[in-house]
């Protein structure tokens, strides 16, 4: 157990390291971006009012809500202080809308969107990788370009290329949206049949691309594996293939996994712009949203909402790991 | 006179290399082990030790692949089977095999009980899990291993121990032939000692009924083994008792191998060191005629051009040259 106390206290220290690094960046970045958002909304809520100590009291009303007008770090702290409590403020673009509230509203279409579709990418990619690297021949020469062109392809040009041949072309799935536009969200099974049929673009999409990238890994890793010599004397104690290949499996995977925790950023970064080509309710859209309209406590509240996530997902993938892979508990003994 | 545990008649088997080249790494190998009895195989790295090794188990995959010959385990000629047939029903069960990397034979992310668990179950799907873990401790300690290394994964172990485990693992199903790659090579000399002991106990217990020892060290396998073959480029060239081959080798090169030792073991005589000029010949094209003709110092072109039959003295020894073994004495007495 000592050993993984060590592992774990390191692993945590790191978390909360990037977690601050993570939280004053979210905080900074969207402030460093150019243009007045409450110049934009005071030019909006001022339509017709022709008096320019009108127009500046306005103004003035609104940089005091949101809070501008004190210093940064005062502005920093009463941020930490709320984001505590759930509280982002209140969205510029879509004023007077809380930015909690937007998120609430996005962040499930994001997370039911894309934890199933990179686990389940990831689980396929690795299983196909592993086949190629055992049948070899003509099923390796024919997957192994396609795994190759999927994980070289960006994810919005992915999402493209769905979005062209099934949704222009055959017309077989909608193109935009999570939900038919003219429905109103309820548990009626017409609105839950529209949510799956706008559902499988997006999902295959960033399903393709984990597919893709995980299999050339885990193919090469494969390879190495199945030349190791534990494979040869299992063979020669005469253990059948598919148990082998298990074997060869599961030690490919291991790091394929540390892989995952390092690339999940990665990944669901893509996943967010194949949000945005399919216009998805998720927290991509809301993010695209907020960076064209300067919309900056909704930007940095997504982003530090999806940060968080990232950090998170990936400091439990690194535990399952240390779980998984006895070498790590030997290799902190030493 | 009892069936041999082990018999090879003329094995030959190459390497194809992925520029479809032939490696000629076995070359006409025959050899006979009785019950009871250990054989010992010597030669200089790269001669095909280890080759003859994976090749007598009569299971190939590329690149090495099967030419010709007869393994007869207990009585079964296994070269005619079907390789699954093989790995089946002889792998680990009746022939079992102790790789040349043991430190690393082992899968580093499974418990050594479950790698027990699906060897055991590779022959035997009925035994339970229950059986299987008893039997395991039950061998571990009797062979003087702790059962609690059954719970472990290789990386926690020691390269000693790990050699040990690997050996009491291969035997878990009391094979009749044990074939042992360089068994004791990596280790020190205290852990050598272990394992050598060792493998008198799985003899003595009966945990395995023969044994072909494979090492470069001659003088070696003067404790361990009652018969000794010395290879050379993929052919035996000399084979008689350890006794004999170690103080009394004919053949050039098994004289050179015994001079070449740079510890002699206790009990085996001071040797001046010579080593043996030149180098093994490459086994893509073997030179026609003796293989060993370029590196002797008795060669003459005869030699060179046509290949030495197999002579044989004594009560059981044999030795692949020309010359008589009147003419060996006296040349090498003229050292
Ligand atoms: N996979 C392979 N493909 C092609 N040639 C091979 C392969 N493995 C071994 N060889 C060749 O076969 C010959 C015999 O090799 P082998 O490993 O049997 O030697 P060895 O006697 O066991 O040597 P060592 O004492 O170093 O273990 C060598 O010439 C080697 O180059
Ligand atoms: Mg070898």
């Amino acid at each position: 157990m000592k050993g993984y106390r060590k592992y774990f206290g390191k692993k945590i220290i790191w978390l909360i390291i990037t977690f601050i690094a993570a939280v004053l960046l979210n905080f900074i970045l969207p402030r460093l971006l150019p243009g007045d958002p409450v110049a934009v909304i005071t030019a909006r809520t001022a339509q017709g009012v022709s008096e320019a100590s009108a127009v500046k009291q306005i103004y003035e009303d609104y940089a005091s809500k949101f809070g501008i007008n004190k210093p940064m770090h005062v502005q920093f702290f009463s941020y930490c202080k709320n984001a505590l409590k759930g509280d982002f403020g209140l969205s510029f673009s879509q004023y007077p809308r809380p930015v909690s509230d937007i998120i609430h509203d996005a962040i499930w279409w994001t997370i039911c969107l894309q934890f199933p579709a990179i686990v389940i990418g990831w689980f396929i990619g690795n299983f196909l990788g592993v086949l190629a690297a055992y049948i070899r021949k003509g099923f390796d020469k024919i997957l192994m370009p396609i795994f190759l062109f999927f994980s070289s392809i960006p994810a919005f040009g992915m999402a493209i290329i769905l979005l062209v041949i099934f949704g222009i072309h055959f017309k077989i799935a909608p193109t935009s949206g999570g939900y038919g536009f003219d429905l109103i969200p309820s548990f009626s099974f017409k609105f839950i049949g529209s949510v799956i049929s706008h559902y499988h673009l997006p999902f295959w999409s960033i399903v393709l691309i984990s597919i893709g990238a995980q299999a050339v890994g885990m193919r090469s890793m494969s390879i190495y594996e199945l030349n190791a010599d534990y494979v040869k004397y299992s063979r020669f104690m005469g253990i059948c293939d598919r148990k082998i290949v298990g074997y060869v499996f599961r030690n490919a995977m291991l790091p394929q996994i540390t892989g995952l925790a390092l690339s999940v950023g990665t990944m669901v970064g893509g996943a967010l712009v194949s949000e945005i080509v399919f216009s998805y309710p998720g927290l991509g859209t809301v993010i695209y949203q907020a960076v064209t309209m300067s919309d900056y406590p909704l930007l940095s509240a997504t982003t530090l909402i999806i940060t968080i996530m990232v950090l998170i997902v990936s400091f439990g993938i690194d535990i399952i790991y240390a779980f998984i892979d006895p070498r790590i508990k030997a290799a902190q003994f030493d | 006179m009892t069936t041999p545990m082990l018999e090879v008649k003329g094995l030959s088997t190459k390497y194809v290399t992925r520029f479809k080249e032939n490696v000629y790494a076995v070359d006409n190998v025959s050899l006979s082990l009785e019950e009871g009895q250990s054989l010992g195989i010597a030669g200089e790295s790269g001669c095909g030790k280890s080759t003859l090794a994976l090749s007598l188990m009569g299971y190939y995959f590329p690149p090495l692949h099967y030419m010709k010959g007869d393994i007869i385990v207990d009585g079964k000629n296994i070269s005619g089977l079907a390789p699954d047939e093989v790995r089946r029903s002889i792998l680990g069960n009746e022939i079992a095999y102790i790789p040349q990397s043991a430190m690393n034979a082992l899968n580093p992310t499974q418990k050594i009980i479950n790698f027990i668990e699906d060897v055991i179950h590779a022959h035997n799907p009925d035994m339970s899990k229950m059986e299987i873990y008893q039997l395991a401790a039950e061998r571990f300690e009797t062979l003087g291993l702790s059962a609690d290394v059954l719970k472990m994964h290789s990386v926690e172990l020691s390269g000693g121990m790990k050699q040990r485990t690997v050996i009491a693992v291969s035997t878990i199903l009391s094979p009749k032939v044990l074939i042992a790659d360089e068994p004791s090579s990596a280790l020190d000399v205290t852990s050598q000692k272990m394992v050598i002991k060792m493998f008198r106990e799985l003899m003595d217990k009966g945990f395995i009924k023969s044994m072909i020892f494979i090492t470069h060290e001659l003088p070696l396998l003067y404790n361990v083994t009652d018969r000794i073959m010395v290879m050379y480029a993929g052919r035996i060239v000399e084979s008689g008792t350890a006794e004999e081959m170690v103080f009394d080798p004919v053949h050039p090169y098994s004289k050179g191998l015994m001079n070449s030792i740079i510890v002699p073991e206790s009990g085996v005589r001071d040797n001046k060191l010579t080593a043996i000029p030149g180098t093994p010949p490459n086994l893509k094209k073997p030179p026609s005629g003796c293989r060993f003709a370029a590196r002797c110092r008795l060669a003459t072109d005869e030699c060179r051009k046509s290949e030495p039959k197999v002579q044989h003295f004594g009560s059981n020894r044999n030795y692949r040259c020309r010359l008589t073994e009147a003419q060996l004495r006296e040349e090498h007495s003229n050292d």
